[in-house]
């Protein structure tokens, strides 16, 4: 038997209902499902299905209405706002659709900014912020503001700021909607290569089948309920198959069959 | 976040709309000009009032007159009428509270000769042992009399200044030194007998006091009262018959009690207890008082000015820092996402608005030291004719204390006004922030 990893995110029945009026609204129904250590979770949704809304409850933006969501053993909608910003600060990174740069700040600045949270010195700050930059291939682009880069290279600062810190978990909420494909490759091999590096746990949320070829893990929703896991064992870097076995994945997991490949799992009471 | 930090945050997001916060800024100078000028005339204005108290005796003295003034009930003077003061008296007021020293008052004019010189001053008879608690000021030579050695003369500096010749063609003037020059004091106030000899005291034991700014010492002339009565007796001797009874029946009742109250707040007290017991008294305060209402109430007036103008450069501040949330709503929910402490977003904009109301502050004080060096340069004139203080002392005066207060005053008014937008920043919640545009 192989060693398990641990398992670094628990959902057990995680619900959020907004209420309009009288009307009570699931945006996540009763979900339970978790993520191990170094994994690459992808959770895959239309648009309205409660994707980001799960990914949001998960990084304590939003406050689930029941269940519990446990992160590295913290119970996360029972925290409160200073420690959940102290969490974040130590274990979480994010990477946005819309970027979210400081406008008015450099590339770098950017960067050093969630070293700036944690107190860290300005000369040790600057100097991972560079590292970081360097990384992601901005290395000449240091004192650039957001709005004098195109939107590939504003992702790169996203990632590089999200990686900074070396955070344990990097929650990315559709990181290549705003890119074109080309693009779009680019900044995902990016993430999976900086999560391999330091064995970092991403959970990513896109409507894009095509990405969670990149996936270990992908989480189907829908209505905010979970659909299906399947969980990927080969690993994303043969590229050339990736769109061909993702299709046919897709192809079986749609008829129903479970194949050795793929899993199904139903949902934990 | 690190203060550094937290301040150079502060700094590179007011740079980031320098007219706004340029704007804000001038609006927080010119709350601050006001208040400084304002309360530096203020002070001004009290200082000359108190420089006039101070010319005009001891706030603590009450008088009780031979004639006593006599008011209606609206307090206007309709008649005087003549009180008996006598030992009785000064006993009875001795036993009021309050009461620090009582001394019965004799007063009449002597005429002074240096060989062909001469002047007039009034004399003073006053218990030697009250002296000191009536303040008298200190002395450039001599000692002031006591029950032992009671036969020294006490002089004001300027009852020595101006001795006139009247023999010669042109008044000469010439002031006298006691302690080189011969000095002869006389009364003339009655006739003396054909046959005997002129009343004639020669000043051999006398006293100099320093020069001060309250008047009575600087005329007058003291002695011990129980020394007068020696020399008064002496002199009724030389007086007609008719003259020598009115002469002693002069001194019988005393001209006048003086008192002192040990502290300025208990002299109004006091002054009543002694219209109570029947003696009309009054004291400087009493006349003072109203004065002293009328610059307050310049001054609450003068403040009240400078705090609208203050409390519209705090209104000011907030709308900014109101302004600037909006604008940074985003970027609040961004850092909040990356794990900024809501604490750290509160300081960062407390800050913020507490630099702007310090920076306001310290120029506004600047400019106030240029205005109220002009006002005192060129506004004295008109302004103190408004004002009514007679006196040339400056009319603005800024204390050391009103710059630090008025800076320590300009960051409070920012921090205050910071206060409920930087709540509110705090208050935004990350997954609504991210999404505003921006």
């Amino acid at each position: 038997m192989e060693k398990e990893p641990e398992k670094i995110i628990e959902l057990v029945n995680v619900s959020k209902i907004y209420r309009m009026g009288n009307e009570k609204i699931y945006a996540v129904n009763d979900v339970s499902f978790d993520i191990k250590k170094g994994e690459f979770c992808c959770l895959l949704g239309t648009s309205g299905s409660g994707k980001s809304t799960l990914l949001n409850l998960m990084a304590g933006i939003e406050k689930a209405t029941s269940g519990k969501i446990m992160i590295k053993g913290k119970n996360i909608p029972k925290m409160n706002e200073n420690s959940l910003a102290r969490f974040r600060q130590r274990h979480l990174g994010f990477v946005f659709q819309a970027y979210n740069l400081i406008n008015s700040m450099t590339a770098l600045e950017n960067v050093e900014f969630p070293l700036v949270f944690k107190r860290v010195l300005p000369k040790k700050r600057r100097k991972l912020a560079k590292e970081m930059l360097v990384k992601v291939g901005l290395g000449s682009r240091l004192l650039h503001k957001p709005k004098e880069m195109s939107g590939g290279q504003q992702q790169r600062v996203g990632i590089a700021r999200a990686f900074v810190a070396k955070p344990e978990i990097v929650f990315a909420d559709e990181p290549t909607g705003n890119l074109d494909t080309k693009t779009t490759i680019e900044v995902m091999e990016l993430i999976k290569q900086m999560a391999r590096d330091n064995n970092q746990t991403i959970v990513m949320v896109t409507h894009d089948r095509s990405l969670a070829a990149y996936a270990d893990k992908v989480i189907h929703i829908l209505d905010g309920k979970i659909q299906s896991i399947e969980v990927n064992e080969q690993s994303a870097e043969e590229d050339a198959q990736m769109h061909l076995k993702e299709v046919s994945r897709r192809l079986i997991s749609d008829r129903g069959v479970d194949a050795g490949m793929t899993v199904t799992e139903e949902q934990k009471e | 976040m690190r203060i550094s930090d937290l301040l150079k945050l502060a700094f590179r997001n007011l740079m980031r709309r320098k007219a706004r916060t340029a704007l804000t800024i001038i609006g927080v100078v010119i709350g601050t000009i006001s208040i400084v000028v304002m309360v530096s005339i203020g002070i001004g204005v009290n200082q000359s009032f108190d420089e006039m108290i101070m010319q005009s005796g001891s706030m603590t003295m009450i008088r009780v007159q031979k004639y006593g003034a006599v008011y209606d009930e609206e307090g206007n003077y309709v008649d005087s009428k003549e009180q008996v003061l006598d030992d009785s008296t000064v006993e009875l007021i001795r036993g009021i509270p309050h009461v620090k020293a009582v001394s019965p008052v004799i007063s009449q004019y002597a005429s002074l000769y240096s060989g062909k010189y001469e002047s007039g001053v009034t004399l003073y008879a006053m218990d030697c042992e009250s002296f000191e608690a009536f303040e008298f000021p200190p002395l450039q030579y001599g000692s002031y009399p006591t029950k032992e050695h009671p036969a020294t003369i006490v002089l004001s500096p300027e009852s020595m200044e101006y001795f006139y010749c009247f023999s010669g063609n042109n008044y000469q003037e010439k002031s006298i030194d006691p302690l080189t020059e011969e000095v002869i004091l006389q009364f003339h106030n009655y006739q003396t007998h054909q046959r005997k000899k002129e009343f004639k005291l020669e000043f051999t034991d006398v006293a100099m006091m320093e020069q001060t700014d309250n008047w009575e010492y600087s005329y007058n002339i003291y002695m011990d009262i129980d020394y007068f009565r020696q020399i008064w007796k002496q002199y009724s001797n030389t007086l007609t018959l008719e003259d020598r009874k009115r002469a002693i029946s002069a001194i019988e009742n005393y001209e006048e009690i003086k008192i002192n109250v040990d502290n300025i707040d208990n002299v109004e007290q006091v002054r009543e207890e002694i219209e109570a017991l029947g003696y009309a008294a009054y004291s400087e305060m009493q006349y003072l008082e109203p004065l002293k209402e009328t610059s307050n109430m310049l001054q609450m007036v003068l403040g009240a000015i400078g705090s609208i103008a203050m409390m519209v450069s705090a209104i000011n501040i907030a709308n900014t820092m109101v302004m600037s949330i909006y604008e940074r709503t985003k970027e609040i929910g961004v850092m909040k996402v990356l794990g900024c402490l809501v604490r750290d977003i509160k300081r960062q904009f407390l800050l913020e608005a507490g630099l702007i109301g310090l920076l306001g502050g310290i120029i506004g004080i600047l400019i106030s030291y240029v205005l109220s060096f002009l006002i005192n340069k060129y506004g004295a004139g008109i302004m103190g004719s408004l004002v009514g203080t007679g006196t040339a002392g400056e009319l603005s005066v800024i204390p050391f204390w009103l710059p630090f207060a008025a800076a320590a005053f300009g960051m409070l008014v920012g921090l205050l006004s910071g206060y409920f937008p930087a709540r509110r920043a705090t208050r935004i919640r990350a997954i609504e922030a991210m999404r505003t545009e921006g």
